[in-house]
């Protein structure tokens, strides 16, 4: 399987595949085997339905909100090129990309980039701040109807409060950062991809 | 594992072709070494690269605290061999000394750091073809595309190139560091490909060992995972506590852990003295302790009196009264009586050890945590979904346990934020606390009574009294245990605590409770005890005197003096009371009513009550389940209670009963069935959850109090008590420990005695009491300092991390040049606390003001020319620009 879906993928387009996503060639080859295998429809892109069949998607109570990371704004198709840039943010961050050359633009799977995906995931109406509206909306996903609205609104309203610096009482991408400040995020937003 | 599986069929494939040629190099001697090294070598690298799955990520996320230890410990050492080589570098360019060999290694060693980012930059062609080369031999890791011809012979290249470099190394004008730093890189370079191009054997060799490697991580994985479910009732009680929080779960851990503890007591209790004295001791109805009475034989097999451990019950080995006093029995002269005596101290020993060491340790883990609560509510909503989870059910869990969490939060969040009548408050807690300890002094008078009562009783005729009458004593302690938990609880709520101080304070007072039953019950056993001695002392001289009479009568009227033993059935021959099994009986008769009660409780008080609420709602005027009856919450404080108590009467009476330990074992094993089923089926989480830790010490102090208290009455009887005369290992002796002399006396050598003997002089116990107290003190001491220093350390941290986020802060808005400037100075510890600066007016400053030392990062007040180099060494090392141990931007030239 994995020969064949090597042809199917042409030597250049991995090189830049890797190029821009730092992975190996034989994660590339990998990947793209199983994007095929996801792939239903069988015409190189993947929409939502191929992702909501992933069982570990299916059930999160975010699976939407990841799934939508996965798609550019306005489009509901993703190809491989996509699919890699977005699977990207979970590459372990090795050791020797730690301290190598800082003046080179970062990488997709830096401790940043991770954040900022993790950030973009609450954030649903990409206006880089994270409402109580939007906190609220996340709550009832993740615990459905167990907590009455009113103890949900004073949860959101305490998650602000706690995090918000500004005062503008919505948190925004830098006030998330000082938050997750002692979450080993580059361990914990890490797959181990086959190398 | 599919993958894997497919990988290696194909690298079979791929070894059985034809292999590639390659030009053997020179020097086969090193060779040969480095075939055998570069697997290790190669097989540990692997080792540490962060395991390769997306199939099984779940896996993953179960070992990913090995991991992450594991992987730091690789990025600690990694960084480290980077500086170096930075460093080196640096040097060398500044010694401006590089012959263009030298920079041919350079190139070299560049090329094959093992640094995939570095080698990219350098040429990634190069560095891909490598990586294949590499990886075909290695077995499995890609497999897609093979080895051109080509690149072999430009790895083949390299690896002679390092080959003739380790050669030479020797000759060559470097500076010795220098030199083992290249020797070191070339041999590891050698190493790892060495084998991966080697023919015939080094390969096949290779092959195998990265092979082997891979299993072994394979099945130390495995093996972890085992581990995890080898935890007994671990899937149980993370179902537990995913519905009912951590509160509840801490019982259901509390259990398993007293499980545990009982299993080691029972495998003592048994191997040592239950099972010798069954399999070489003398068998059933040999002689008159191991015998039924010819008065109680009738009776003897009855389901009631079996039931009140009667009958043949009593003349078991479930009780003291069993055992023979022999000194050895069987073939392996096994000695019994001491034995006996040893198991029964050494429980308590063990029990003690282990309540203490587990206690020392939840206390190391629980140390932190108290400024944790920074971000609670954020964390939990950002980060507590668990993205692997890929099972519904779990899944479900995991919607309960998030939501539980959050009601910890928002009932901890309420209690920091009430405002209350102090006054009202305070007034009702004494009332609370007056009503309580009434409540207390009635039970405990009452419990005096009926012991009173059941003493009187115990002297009329057993056939005299009802059921309730014989059984009253129990009857009473049940229902006190029934009925004053609930009423404390619902006093308790006059004084408004938080759960879980208000937990512990019904603990508290619940212990009180048991303890008061469980002393008067002590202290009536011990009236009953007396009565017993005494009438046993009786029946001890009248054995006696007619033991006399009939070796008088039978020599006078055979008119010899030797007398055969008296020739009477073992069922017929008088016996005492045996105060030791009365003992034992009212141990275990009390086990068993709890374990009665306890269970009816839930199948009524649960699950009866769930029954009717859930199905009498159908019919009913109002709404069962949101209204009055509603369903029962899981009484963690009872709970817990009765546990402690009930260890403490197995401490207790395991000395009379040795039997009581594997009753105590089941009785342990179907409750945590029996509870967790009752748990998850009829009971509904407390209105307010609260957070407990999963190792609480509160349960382990009282567990201690009780075993300390247990402790008490047992060697108090083993040490001033004399043991029945004709039942028990230790009949005939003075006092129970006298089998500890005896032994001493008798079986180990004189001066062992000697020493025993002048151990226990007074003169030297005396400086032995001292010198503990002295310890404890010196200990205490110690420990206090421990703990000075560690809140010290942890301020200390704060600062410091107050300290970075005003660095951040002030970084900000530092104007570039000055950050320029700050790069050029190599060694920031030397400057001299730079002047405060004026923080701009757009920074937000934190609250957090920095109490540490001056901001390092500060601007520059001292042109960066003379650094403190000695005076006296001019042609010293140059600390270079990079020195800073990377703290500087690399050196731009």
């Amino acid at each position: 399987m994995g020969s064949r879906a090597s042809t199917l993928l042409r030597e250049e387009e991995i090189e830049e595949i890797k190029k821009e996503t730092g992975f190996s060639h034989s994660q590339i080859t990998r990947l793209y085997s199983r994007f095929t295998s996801l792939d239903k429809g069988e015409n190189g892109t993947l929409s939502r339905e191929d992702f909501q069949r992933i069982p570990e998607l299916a059930i999160n109570p975010l699976g939407d909100r990841i799934i939508n990371a996965f798609f550019p704004e306005g489009e509901d198709q993703v190809n491989f090129r996509g699919f890699m840039r977005t699977l990207a943010h979970f590459r372990p961050i090795e050791d020797n990309e730690k301290s190598r050359n800082p003046t080179a633009s970062e990488p997709l799977n830096s401790r940043t980039n991770k954040l900022l995906f993790a950030f973009r995931l609450y954030d649903l109406d990409r206006d880089d701040k994270i409402s109580r509206d939007e906190l609220l909306q996340v709550l009832r996903m993740m615990v459905g109807v167990n907590i009455s609205d009113e103890q949900l609104g004073s949860i959101a309203d305490r998650t602000i409060q706690e995090a918000d610096t500004n005062g503008d009482s919505s948190i925004s991408f830098n006030e998330f950062i000082k938050v997750l400040e002692k979450v080993d995020v580059e361990q914990k937003m890490s797959i181990r991809f086959l190398h | 594992m599919l993958v894997s599986e497919e990988a290696r069929r194909r690298t079979k494939n791929r070894r059985a072709k034809p292999q590639r040629k390659a030009k053997r190099v020179s020097d086969d001697e090193e060779d040969d070494e480095d075939e055998d090294e570069a697997p290790r070598k190669r097989g540990r690298k692997k080792k540490a690269r962060p395991r390769d799955s997306d199939e099984d990520e779940e896996e993953d996320k179960r070992s990913v605290k090995g991991k992450g230890l594991k992987a730091s410990r690789r990025k600690a050492a990694k960084d480290e061999s980077d500086e170096d080589s930075e460093e080196e570098r640096d040097k060398k360019k500044k010694g401006g000394r590089a012959t263009s060999k030298k920079e041919k290694e350079e190139q070299n060693k560049e090329k094959k750091g093992g640094n995939g980012k570095e080698r990219e930059s350098k040429g990634g062609e190069k560095d891909k073809k490598k990586k294949n080369g590499n990886s075909s031999s290695s077995s499995s890791e890609d497999d897609e595309d093979s080895l051109s011809e080509g690149e072999i012979a430009a790895l083949k290249e390299q690896v002679e190139e390092k080959k003739k470099l380790i050669a030479t190394l020797r000759n060559k004008p470097w500076r010795m560091k220098r030199r083992l730093v290249m020797l070191k890189e070339a041999q590891e370079f050698v190493e790892k490909f060495e084998g991966a191009l080697g023919k015939g054997k080094g390969r096949k060799l290779y092959a195998y060992k990265v092979m082997m490697t891979k299993k072994l991580i394979k099945f130390k994985r495995d093996f972890e995972n085992f581990k995890t479910a080898c935890i007994p009732w671990e899937r149980k009680i993370k179902e537990v506590e995913s519905h009912f929080g951590s509160s509840v779960a801490s019982y259901f851990i509390f259990l398993r852990w007293m499980y545990g503890l009982n299993l080691v007591l029972f495998g003592f209790m048994f191997g040592l003295v239950v099972l010798p004295e069954a399999l070489m001791g003398l068998p059933y109805g040999s002689i008159a302790r191991k015998t039924v009475p010819r008065a109680e034989q009738d009776s003897a097999m009855d389901f009631s009196v079996l039931f009140d451990f009667g009958g043949y019950c009593k003349y078991s080995f479930l009780f003291y009264g069993y055992y023979n006093n022999e000194r050895t029995i069987g073939l392996l002269q096994f000695r019994l009586p001491l034995s006996y005596l040893l198991v029964g101290v050494g429980i308590f020993g063990y029990s003690l050890m282990v309540v203490i060491r587990t206690m020392a340790r939840n206390a190391n883990e629980g140390g932190d945590g108290g400024d944790e609560g920074e971000f609670t509510f954020s964390w939990k909503m950002f980060t507590s979904w668990d993205y692997l989870i890929g099972n519904p059910e779990t899944a479900d869990n995991k919607y309960a346990s998030i939501t539980t969490s959050f009601k910890e939060s928002i009932v901890d969040e309420q209690e920091n934020q009430k405002d209350e009548n102090i006054h009202l408050r305070r007034f009702l807690r004494v009332l609370a606390n007056v009503m309580i300890l009434c409540c207390l002094g009635g039970s405990g008078y009452l419990i005096y009574f009926v012991v009173k009562r059941s003493q009187e009783f115990a002297e009329m005729d057993n056939d005299d009294l009802s059921w309730f009458e014989k059984n009253e004593l129990e009857f009473v302690m049940s229902l006190l245990g029934l009925v004053c938990p609930p009423l404390f609880e619902t006093i308790a709520e006059l004084e408004d605590y938080h759960p879980r101080i208000a937990l512990k304070w019904q603990l508290g007072r619940i212990f009180a409770l048991f303890l008061g039953n469980l002393y008067t019950f002590l202290f009536a056993l011990f009236d009953e005890v007396t009565a017993k001695l005494e009438r046993e002392q009786s029946i001890k001289n009248a054995t006696e005197w007619a033991l006399n009479q009939y070796y008088a009568n039978y020599s006078s009227f055979y008119n010899t003096t030797n007398v055969p033993p008296p020739d009477v059935h073992p069922a017929d021959v008088i016996r005492g009371p045996c105060w030791e099994t009365g003992v034992g009986i009212e141990f275990v008769k009390l086990i068993v009513s709890d374990v009665q009660v306890s269970y009816l409780t839930i199948l009524i008080g649960d699950f009866l009550r769930a029954v009717i609420v859930r199905f009498l709602n159908y019919c009913w005027c109002w709404d069962l389940e949101a209204g009055f009856p509603s369903y029962g919450e899981f009484d963690i404080s009872g709970n817990v209670l009765g546990l402690v108590f009930n260890q403490g009467m197995i401490w207790m009476g395991a000395f009379y009963a040795p039997g009581l330990v594997g009753l105590n074992v089941l009785r342990l094993l179907t409750s945590m069935y029996y509870q967790c089923w009752a748990v998850m089926a009829c009971n509904v989480p407390h209105e307010r959850v609260f957070k407990a830790s999963r190792s609480n010490n509160f349960y382990m102090g009282l567990l201690l109090l009780v075993l300390f208290l247990s402790l008490l009455p047992v060697v108090y009887t083993i040490m001033t008590l004399p043991p029945s005369f004709d039942c028990g290992p230790f009949s005939g002796q003075e006092k129970m420990y006298d089998v500890v002399m005896e032994t001493i006396d008798q079986d180990l050598p004189a001066f062992i005695g000697n020493i025993f003997t002048y151990a226990t002089n007074p003169g030297l116990i005396m400086p032995a009491v001292l010198l503990m107290v002295l310890a404890i003190y010196y200990l205490n001491t110690v420990s206090k300092g421990y703990q000075q220093a560690n809140l010290d350390l942890k301020r200390k941290m704060q600062m410091a991390r107050d300290e970075e986020k005003n660095r951040r802060n002030n970084k900000d808005s530092t104007n570039e040049v000055m950050k320029d400037l700050e790069d050029l100075l190599p060694n920031k510890s030397l400057i001299p606390p730079p002047v405060e600066e004026e923080p701009p007016p757009g920074v937000n400053l934190q609250k957090e003001v920095s109490l540490a030392a001056p901001n390092p990062r500060g601007p520059v007040t001292r042109a960066p020319v003379a650094r403190g180099r000695p005076p006296g060494n001019p042609r010293g090392p140059q600390p270079g620009p990079g020195r800073g141990r990377g703290r500087g931007a690399p050196p731009r030239y």
